[in-house]
């Protein structure tokens, strides 16, 4: 029996591993995939931080008697201060005009009287800030003080807010998902009704229960191989962050494959239809549950879950997503923990309706 | 015809691609039609806060929160710690403020009672700090001055009414072009991906062995034949970019038959035909319909992240955009970029449009030569 066990898992694993389209989907692409995230997402923090801004000041008369205005706007261009908002030019009007319209600066400021008079091209935050700084500084000069004291913010937010790193979480849930693809091919491999194959096992003095396990966990072992891949090629090539907790990673990597594999199983056994549909639904069903989990927009994840929170729930692509984001932000495990039984308890359900399925099945010889 | 009606027939049996990608550019589409008023005047941007009150309802802090109100976007959102983690994690919020216990008693004896904020760190962040701080530090300088406190809150408020003058010169509707860039970009995935892999499909139905030495051999003139090919996947081509065009209409309506709109349509034209003869390319040296889907989604989820498709270019990192002038891509999305922010239409600001163009041609060029020989190399079977 034990004999029979491993040779049926040594025979799937071979074939497995010789098959190029799954193994393109389910190894090579979440790769691309995630090259191209990391491509394209890589510089969006640094574009999301406050730069300076680039501004000119009409230095006339008006300007030059306002001491206020002009010490107020060296400060906050002094290259020097930390807390530097500002790049001034101080030029005449016609030059600031001129500056305007080629892009150079955003806007630029006139006094007219006490009034400051901002001229802008188009609406933005730089615009917004500089509008808003002006004012502040027309105020201070009311009360007539110069030294302004500082005041007391505690930032108490969590360290880790890259909110990108939620696109390699999901990438991650869907080639956890995709190896369904492996379990799907593989009950098409040894059921006697979907190939000739199956047929030649079925007649074959052995168990169905060693053959569908060994099977099973042959693609198993696949699927692992090709997580531990992707996670090497995400630390090591584009260094996405997993929070300090490596074990629980591996852990959480392990659980999302068994729900993949048991999606593939699910379908590989109750539905009957061919090989080539399957492996689209299953593709389907991944692709909506990371869309839910946010793969094309990340603030889609927080929506359904404060909208409809079960959706979530059950989307085993929101439950790997939402347990390695838990990881990476929350300092407890309670979340984690949560999202680890609910992805036990979703496979669980699914392999134990499969083998139902399986059990006692008997073909007429017709 | 025999050709022509072969195509439409394998086209038809995998007409779903097609439904799928387009129904993708539908959604993307609809989400990003969000109404927006349009933005020829100054508009504030303003951050999402929160703000948690530990304080009495205090005439400082009345005066406080009204400040904000009409600054920022405060949002109702639930007191829990898990709940305002997420939504700052998520952008849904920028900035969360406590304000403790005790506050207005200890700030107006003049102690300097510390806030405690969460903040997302970006330019929003930024910008929320600076007008909580504009009001406790104009707070804290009358305080020294007045010990009553609605009077307090009233002379703060009073000096916050000065405000600046603003004028904005331009007179091109920004957010309105935006969104027909925002379209026109992303609707370069959907067309690459239906285009590339439909034409390498339906290519490898007529390249099987059997079939090819089939037709080789039949009475049909070769060169005929290729016509035919051709002038369908032509004719297939255009009808996906005037589905995607008519789409367009729809969702954007009259800005769309505007001069500006027309060249945005012009534009995509010239790109479906680029990508027509890529796809005539690809489909010609692929012999393995399986292997067509992998291809396919390289291509086109490859070109839309590097081209910036997805990610507006301006945010991508400069190494990237590099590697993107290899693309045509990239000169279909530049010439959209440019019209949507393009003050007036001229021949000297369309100078970098019609560069684009002819590059988008040449590549078509590149293609189609490249295509023939592939063609010819593989004409032989044994």
């Amino acid at each position: 029996m034990i004999d029979m066990f491993f040779h049926n898992f040594k025979y799937i694993l071979k074939t497995l591993f010789k098959n190029k389209m799954l193994i393109f989907w389910t190894f090579a692409f979440p790769i691309i995939l995630g090259t191209l995230f990391h491509l394209a997402f890589s510089n969006i923090a640094n574009n999301e931080k406050l730069d300076i801004i680039d501004i000119a000041i009409v230095k006339d008369e008006e300007f030059n008697k306002n001491i206020f205005f002009k010490m107020a706007f060296k400060e906050l261009s002094d290259k020097k201060n930390e807390e530097r908002l500002f790049h001034t030019q101080y030029v005449d009007e016609e030059k600031a005009k001129k500056l305007l319209e080629d892009g150079e600066i955003i806007g630029y400021l006139k006094l007219e009287g006490e009034t400051p008079k901002i001229t802008i091209i188009s609406n933005g935050i730089d615009e917004t800030v500089f509008k808003y700084v002006t004012e502040q500084v027309l105020q201070m000069s009311q009360t007539g003080i110069f030294e302004i004291e500082d005041i007391n913010i505690k930032n108490i937010s969590n360290k880790n807010l890259d909110y990108t790193m939620i696109e390699f979480y999901t990438l991650i849930a869907m080639a956890a998902l995709y190896g369904g693809i492996f379990s799907i091919w593989v009950m098409n491999q040894i059921m006697p009704d979907l190939s000739a194959k199956g047929k030649r096992i079925a007649i074959s003095p052995i168990k169905k229960g060693t053959i569908v396990l060994s099977s099973f966990l042959a693609s198993y072992i696949v699927q692992l191989i090709g997580m531990a891949l992707l996670f090497a090629y995400t630390i090591l090539v584009i260094q996405v962050d997993y929070g300090v907790y490596s074990k629980l990673v591996v852990l959480l990597a392990a659980v999302g494959s068994l729900a993949g594999l048991s999606i593939g199983l699910a379908i590989g056994v109750l539905m009957k239809v061919s090989e080539n549909s399957k492996t689209g639904i299953l593709i389907g069903i991944t692709m909506i549950g990371c869309y839910l989990a946010g793969m094309m927009g990340i603030s889609m994840k927080n929506i359904v879950d404060k909208g409809a929170p079960i959706v979530n729930k059950v989307n085993p692509a929101a439950m790997i997503t939402d347990g390695f984001y838990s990881l990476y932000y929350y300092e407890t495990l309670d979340r984690y923990w949560f999202d680890v039984i609910s992805l036990c308890i979703f496979s669980g359900v699914l392999i134990l309706i499969s083998f139902r399925n399986l059990r006692r099945k008997k073909y007429d010889s017709i | 015809m025999t050709v022509f009606k072969t195509f439409w027939k394998i086209l038809n049996k995998n007409k779903l691609t097609v439904i799928i990608y387009t129904v993708i550019l539908l959604v993307f589409g609809i989400s990003n039609m969000k109404t927006s008023e349009k933005s020829m005047n100054f508009q504030a941007e303003k951050p999402d806060i929160a703000i948690v009150n530990y304080d009495e309802e205090t005439e400082l802090v009345k005066g406080f929160v009204q400040y904000l109100n009409k600054n920022c976007n405060v949002k109702e959102i639930e007191n829990n710690e898990e709940t305002l983690n997420d939504a700052i994690f998520y952008r849904d919020l920028n900035y969360v403020i406590y304000i403790p216990e005790n506050y207005t008693e200890e700030f107006m004896t003049g102690k300097k009672p510390e806030l405690e904020v969460k903040s997302t760190g970006d330019y929003q962040a930024s910008y929320a700090k600076m007008i909580v701080t504009r009001y406790i530090q104009m707070a804290n300088i009358y305080q020294k001055k007045i010990s009553d406190e609605s009077e307090l809150v009233a002379q703060v408020n009073e000096v916050l009414k000065n405000e600046a003058k603003i004028e904005m010169t331009s007179k091109l509707d920004s957010n309105a072009m935006q969104k027909v860039t925002l379209y026109y970009n992303f609707a370069s995935y959907s067309l690459i991906a239906c285009l590339v892999f439909m034409i390498g499909l339906i290519l490898n139905s007529f390249n099987q062995e059997k079939i090819k030495k089939r037709i080789i051999i039949s009475s049909e003139n070769c060169k005929r034949h290729n016509r035919a090919l051709l002038l369908s996947n032509c004719c297939y081509s255009l009808i996906m970019w005037a589905l995607y065009v008519i789409v367009s209409l729809i969702l954007l309506k009259d800005i769309m038959l505007t001069t500006r709109g027309l060249i945005y349509i012009a534009n995509s034209l010239v790109f479906t035909l680029c990508i027509t003869t890529l796809s005539f390319l690809i489909g010609n040296l692929v012999n393995n319909k399986e292997a067509l889907s992998g291809i396919s989604n390289v291509v086109s989820l490859g070109s839309s992240f590097l081209c910036g498709a997805f990610v507006p270019v301006r945010w991508l990192p400069d190494f990237v955009i590099k590697i993107a002038h290899v693309l045509p891509t990239y000169y279909y999305i530049n010439s959209n970029e440019t019209l949507g922010t393009m003050e007036k239409i001229t021949k000297e600001t369309m100078q970098p449009i019609i560069t684009n163009t002819i590059i988008m041609i040449a590549f078509s060029i590149i293609f189609i030569i490249l295509s023939n020989i592939v063609v010819k190399t593989k004409r032989k079977i044994g």
